[in-house]
């Protein structure tokens, strides 16, 4: 016990020495495409929803014996608001995911599947989509749900202010029909494969027509405070920086669930009291980082579940860039150089505490679309000596051929010493500027004044949504996360072309593992490692599903 | 007195400016970008110039800061980028938590501090005052985020007396009496932390200044009176003593503000300290003017109050109109 106290008490100093140096990263700014986690294998429930029981509308009798209980879930940061198709906000979705519904849902494969909508329709070309509503679906107060709905959410709310819709689908789509009320149509201008991707509750939530059609600009409208959704759960009360509350929807589309009486999400920003709140019983949900997960797991009655995603993100490759605009860096003997001098291991270790895994290239390896035939990066400072002797940049007096400035936020400052080191074993001088999450991008991708910045470019549930916006030439321009190596080859840029218009799958992967192979070859960025997040919670809580960021649909308590 | 009084207010006028001034300068040039956190992962040029254009952040920088003013004099501080509320609304509502906190560790301080101070400086040498002065140094020196850390450690997770974190039990849902009481459980452990820097503080002050009045002709006068000795501490040298006390309660009011910064972090409080962090982080520059105001104009009115309280405590001042 008094070891683990003092280790818990290390930990807390530690993070909160860091939270004082340097505040955390602002969760609006997370560089992800999804605030989705993806199941590994063995954390993946099994349980299919129950949805052949009768409706419970107004039908008590109909409750089963996992119905009833409160679910205390840890949130790090205050939502701010609950409107999800404004926002890409992971801390804001982590709440309101539970409120809404997308018109289809991602099962743990990613593979898309029935929700507010329950078939859908692609014509050949790809360029057409006609969704099938599920019908009888109302709005939590008691408004029925229809296709005008969604129309109005795409056109009003989604394509303006969802920034990663906007930026994905907005360009492509030519048009939105509704014939009737339980029948959408997207045209699009061009063939656009990812579409089913990007439909579900945080890509694209469906808001309520009625209620967002009056009373003020979506950004300060009264209900992204109150607000009304179709989802598991209705709202009750959202204290700022302390709570949001939660009830169950007795009138759920999806009949029997959810089966929790109240969902309550507790704000509590310092992990290490998070953490001790979990162990004194105060909360049964709780996100573990890496260093705590070894001495979490061991504590009787807990499982620690894990999923090759970071916080807020799916399929993230955390990547360092370097500035191809800026000499040496534009050579490929250079970047083979440094790349061979990156002890991804000793990173895995030290800097995840073992939870994830070395990165093999561009994309995340457990994403449905990675080349599996793609080798390991190799560590070989020797050998990456020598090419950067035979590309004549020799040592100087100091024993540096040259000096590089690294932008990186404070979240990953420990990766940040080990790459300094191993950089510095090649001669390579790093001058390391650690600065916030907001300020480091800012440098990087606004202002460009770097040498080697890092991203944790989040691949997302499809490469056409976190992955081509780092490599496509046309994308190299002042937004973040975009190119910002500024690489440039005709060939990626056409295969990338190629991927987002075809729509047959297995083609797909195989343009994809293509692309990776080039990319692996030409090294525009240097790909570290994947995060794996882990999530605590008590042996009586089952099928929590985080990856869904409706996480709580399906959870129940056996106590 | 009254006049007094009207013309310090009358001085707030500038300083409210001249406050509101600094810090638009110090945001300015501070790095980071609200739209870019506004963006989150995503979004492209046109997002960027449209939100942009929206919140006025595409103006020159002097005419965001006249537009900024013209409309604080009209009584509009503008939305909050995050909160999308005015943001008087949102801090309104954490108001109550922070005062909470603040006065009731403003109170044990008061109490303990000056408390430990006297018996201290009534013991020169001993033990006790030696136990004593060691502690206050340490509680004074010691980072107040660790000694929550601690706190939480000992009494909340090994012992079990307090909750860990929160102002309130989430699953229990108590009202009336038994939510008063739920309340002060939870606000014990924070409320002690805050209030440890400062009792170190008064600890020294009071101590010193009690040890070095006690030599002073007055308070041999009295002894020579033939009064007993806590009869001369409590009637002759405390009073003296308080003023420099009093001043330097005043004075802690923005230290104990920072204070509750990084308790409120440390205990998952709700109060002003967090949403001063979280408005930090996410560059919510309207909320976090807002903030500067009123923190900036608390510690004002808590000096005026200080000021005013010297009366009280010695006759010998007074205010006059010049």
């Amino acid at each position: 016990m008094k070891t683990q106290s003092r280790l818990i008490l290390l930990v807390g100093i530690a993070a909160l020495v860091a939270a004082c140096q340097s505040p955390a990263p602002a969760p609006t700014a997370a560089p992800t495409p999804a605030a989705t986690f993806a199941p590994t294998a063995t954390s993946a429930p099994t349980q299919p929803p129950t949805a052949t029981k009768p409706s419970t509308t107004a039908a008590p009798t109909a409750v089963t014996s996992k119905q009833g209980g409160t679910f205390v879930i840890v949130a790090g940061t205050d939502p701010g608001h609950l409107n999800p198709a404004i926002s890409t906000s992971g801390a804001l979705h982590f709440s309101a995911g539970s409120l809404y519904n997308g018109l289809v849902a991602l099962d743990k494969d990613f593979k898309p599947q029935p929700e507010l909508a329950d078939s859908w329709m692609i014509t050949d070309d790809g360029k057409t989509y006609t969704f099938k509503l599920h019908p009888g679906v109302k709005w939590h107060d008691g408004k029925p749900f229809t296709s005008a709905d969604v129309k109005f959410t795409f056109e009003n709310l989604l394509l303006k202010f969802h920034a990663r819709t906007q930026t994905g689908v907005a360009p492509v789509l030519d048009k939105i029909e509704t014939p009737d009320d339980l029948t959408v149509v997207f045209r699009f201008k061009t063939p656009y494969a990812p579409l089913l991707q990007q439909l579900n509750v945080i890509e694209a939530p469906i808001l309520p027509k009625h209620v967002y059609q009056v009373g003020g600009e979506p950004q300060n409208h009264p209900a992204n405070l109150k607000p009304i959704g179709t989802g598991p759960f209705k709202f009750v009360e959202y204290k700022k920086g302390q709570q949001v509350v939660l009830e169950r929807n007795r009138e759920y589309f999806k009949s029997g669930l959810p089966y929790f009486d109240k969902l309550i999400f507790s704000i509590i920003p310092d992990t290490a009291t998070a953490l001790i709140a979990f162990e004194r019983g105060e909360v049964d949900y709780v996100s573990v980082p890496g260093s705590d997960v070894e001495r979490i797991s061991k504590l009787p009655g807990v499982i620690v579940e894990r999923s090759p995603a970071g916080s807020g993100g799916s399929f993230c490759v955390q990547t360092i860039i370097p500035n191809h605009q800026r000499a040496p860096l534009d050579k490929l003997p250079v970047r083979q150089a440094l790349n061979l001098a990156i002890d991804r291991q000793r990173m895995v270790q030290q800097v995840l505490f073992n939870q994830g895994r070395a990165a093999r290239g561009p994309m995340a390896t457990t994403a449905w679309y990675f080349d599996s035939t793609l080798p390991t990066f190799e560590y070989n400072a020797a050998k990456a000596n020598q090419l950067l002797d035979s590309a004549g940049l020799a040592k100087g007096a100091d024993g540096f051929r040259f000096k590089l400035t690294a932008v990186f936020p404070n979240t990953v400052a420990k990766m940040a010493e080990v790459l300094k080191e191993n950089f510095a074993q090649i001669g390579v001088n790093v001058e390391l500027k650690i600065v916030d999450f907001n300020e480091a991008n800012q440098t990087v991708f606004i202002k460009r004044g770097f040498d080697l910045g890092y991203a944790s470019y989040c691949n997302g549930p499809d490469p056409e949504i976190g992955v081509r916006r780092a490599y496509d030439s046309t994308n190299i321009k002042a937004v973040l996360f975009s190119n910002g190596a500024a690489y440039k080859n005709p060939m990626v840029d056409e295969l990338f072309a190629r991927g987002v218009a075809e729509t047959n799958r297995v083609q797909r992967v195989a343009i994809y593992a293509e692309l990776q192979k080039i990319l692996v070859n030409d090294l525009p960025y240097f790909w570290l490692y994947e995060s794996e997040g882990a999530y605590a919670h008590r042996n009586t809580i089952n099928d929590v599903r985080p990856w869904t960021s409706s996480l709580a649909e399906y959870a129940w308590s056996s106590k | 007195m009254r006049a007094y009084l009207v013309r310090r207010l009358l001085q707030l006028a500038p300083v409210v400016l001249l406050i509101l001034a600094i810090n638009f300068t110090l945001i300015q040039l501070a790095p980071g970008d609200p739209v870019l956190i506004l963006a989150g992962d995503s979004g492209n040029e046109t997002y960027y110039a449209e939100m942009r254009a929206k919140y006025g952040l595409d103006r020159p920088a002097y005419e965001q800061f006249a537009r900024y003013v013209l409309n604080i004099l009209r009584g509009d501080f503008g939305y909050s980028f995050r909160y999308g509320q005015p943001v008087f609304a949102v801090i309104l509502e954490r108001v109550p938590a922070t005062l909470l906190l603040m006065l009731t560790a403003q109170t044990i301080a008061i109490i303990v501090g000056i408390g430990l101070g006297m018996i201290a400086g009534s013991r020169p040498s001993g033990n006790l005052g030696l136990f004593i002065r060691t502690g206050a140094a340490l509680g004074y020196a010691l980072p107040v985020f660790w000694i929550g850390q601690l706190s939480i450690l000992f009494f909340a997770y090994q012992l079990g007396w307090f909750p860990v974190y929160g102002m309130e039990s989430l699953r229990a849902g108590y009202t009336g009496i038994a939510r008063v009481f739920d309340i002060a459980h939870h606000l014990a452990l924070p409320a002690l932390t805050l209030a440890v820097v400062e009792i170190g503080l008064l600890v020294r002050l009071t101590d010193a200044t009690l040890r070095d009045l006690s030599g002073e002709d007055f308070a041999r006068t009295a002894r020579a009176k033939g009064l007993r000795e806590t009869i001369v501490v409590r009637r002759h040298i405390l009073r003296n003593a308080l003023l420099p006390v009093v001043t330097a309660i005043g004075g802690q009011l923005g230290a104990l503000l920072t204070g509750a910064v990084l308790v409120e972090i440390v205990f998952a409080w709700p109060g002003l300290g967090r949403l001063l962090y979280d408005a930090m982080l996410a560059r919510d520059y309207p909320l976090l003017m807002a903030m500067f105001l009123v923190s900036a104009f608390g510690v004002v009115i808590g000096n005026l109050i200080t000021d005013l309280l010297y009366t009280r405590i010695d006759p010998r001042v007074r205010f006059e109109a010049r």
